[in-house]
């Protein structure tokens, strides 16, 4: 890993308490929904349509800056990998968003983008560490150490083909909801109130 | 890793080991082949904490350029259910389906 303060900008890339707050909400107001609580239904849509375009918005941003620092990271100080890192998360957010996406499909594009950096870089050091283990003696990782970063790949791994998977179905459902009760924000579907 | 005292006087050092559960107490001598025995223990623990601190941050690390990305992720999962959901679907066993009403 190059020498990024990783801690220090990752104090930056975060949600904001407040789109926190709005999650929370969010996922609240669902599982009621969900429940079968007629009222909250109301309360989602109008929810969903009054705070979710601001907080889509900033989790894409913040997904958006989360890949840029991997790249940086993964690219170890070498400006042309580093260069070729962006132009690869850059073709790879127009190919998989493709042409006018909603704003929530953004946001999962940017996720799926981000966490293939994600699990790149992983990838990337993990084969590093393996080669470095067959070498010097003092050089070994112990196996805990080796357990544990197996584990954070793994967890990105699954969320990686997760994102995917919710894409596709987000845009399956988008296409099968009417124009007159989609909630997804396509340009000329609007929800009733 | 340890040195004893004898009741007659003198010390000799000894190591213990794990070994199926139990702790095994080894003697390994006294005088100077004891000592240089001790030094290399002491050399060999130190390596090991050094090992594991520069391990400990590097997972921190790790976590820490993860962070952001699982945290976006969730946020991400989060809105595309509260749209489902807005739209009229229900996540059954995983599988969303609409309903009626």
């Amino acid at each position: 890993m190059s020498g990024v303060n990783a801690k220090a900008k990752s104090g930056v890339l975060e949600l904001s308490e407040e789109t926190r707050d709005r999650l929370a909400e969010l996922r609240a107001l669902s599982k009621k929904t969900e429940a079968g609580d007629k009222g909250a239904r109301g309360e989602l849509r109008r929810l969903v349509r009054a705070s979710s375009p601001e907080v889509i918005g900033r989790a894409s941003d913040v997904a958006r800056r989360a890949g840029q620092t991997l790249a940086h990271t993964a690219a170890g100080g070498d400006l042309l990998t580093e260069e070729a890192l962006h132009a690869k998360l850059d073709y790879m957010r127009a190919e998989i968003a493709g042409e006018d996406p909603t704003p929530l499909e953004v946001l999962l594009t940017e996720r799926v983008v981000s966490l293939w950096m994600l699990v790149t870089l992983l990838e990337a050091l993990v084969a590093t560490q393996y080669r470095r283990n067959v070498g010097d003696a003092s050089e070994r990782l112990s196996p805990s150490y080796v357990l544990q970063q197996s584990r954070i790949l793994e967890s990105a791994t699954r969320r990686y083909l997760a994102a995917i998977r919710e894409l596709a179905r987000v845009r399956k459902l988008e296409a099968a909801v009417p124009a007159a009760t989609g909630s997804f924000g396509r340009r000329g579907r609007v929800s009733p109130g | 890793m340890a040195w004893e005292e004898r009741e007659r006087g003198g010390r000799y050092y000894t190591r213990s080991r794990r070994r199926g559960g139990r702790v095994l107490r080894e003697y390994v001598g006294t005088g100077p082949l004891a000592e240089l025995a001790a030094e290399a223990d002491r050399e060999r623990r130190e390596l090991e904490e050094a090992r594991r601190d520069r391990e400990g941050e590097e997972l921190e690390r790790l976590e820490a350029l993860a962070a952001p990305v699982l945290e976006v992720s969730e946020a991400a999962e989060i809105l595309a259910h509260a749209h489902l959901v807005a739209a009229g679907y229900r996540r059954r066993k995983g599988e969303y389906r609409r309903v009626r009403g």
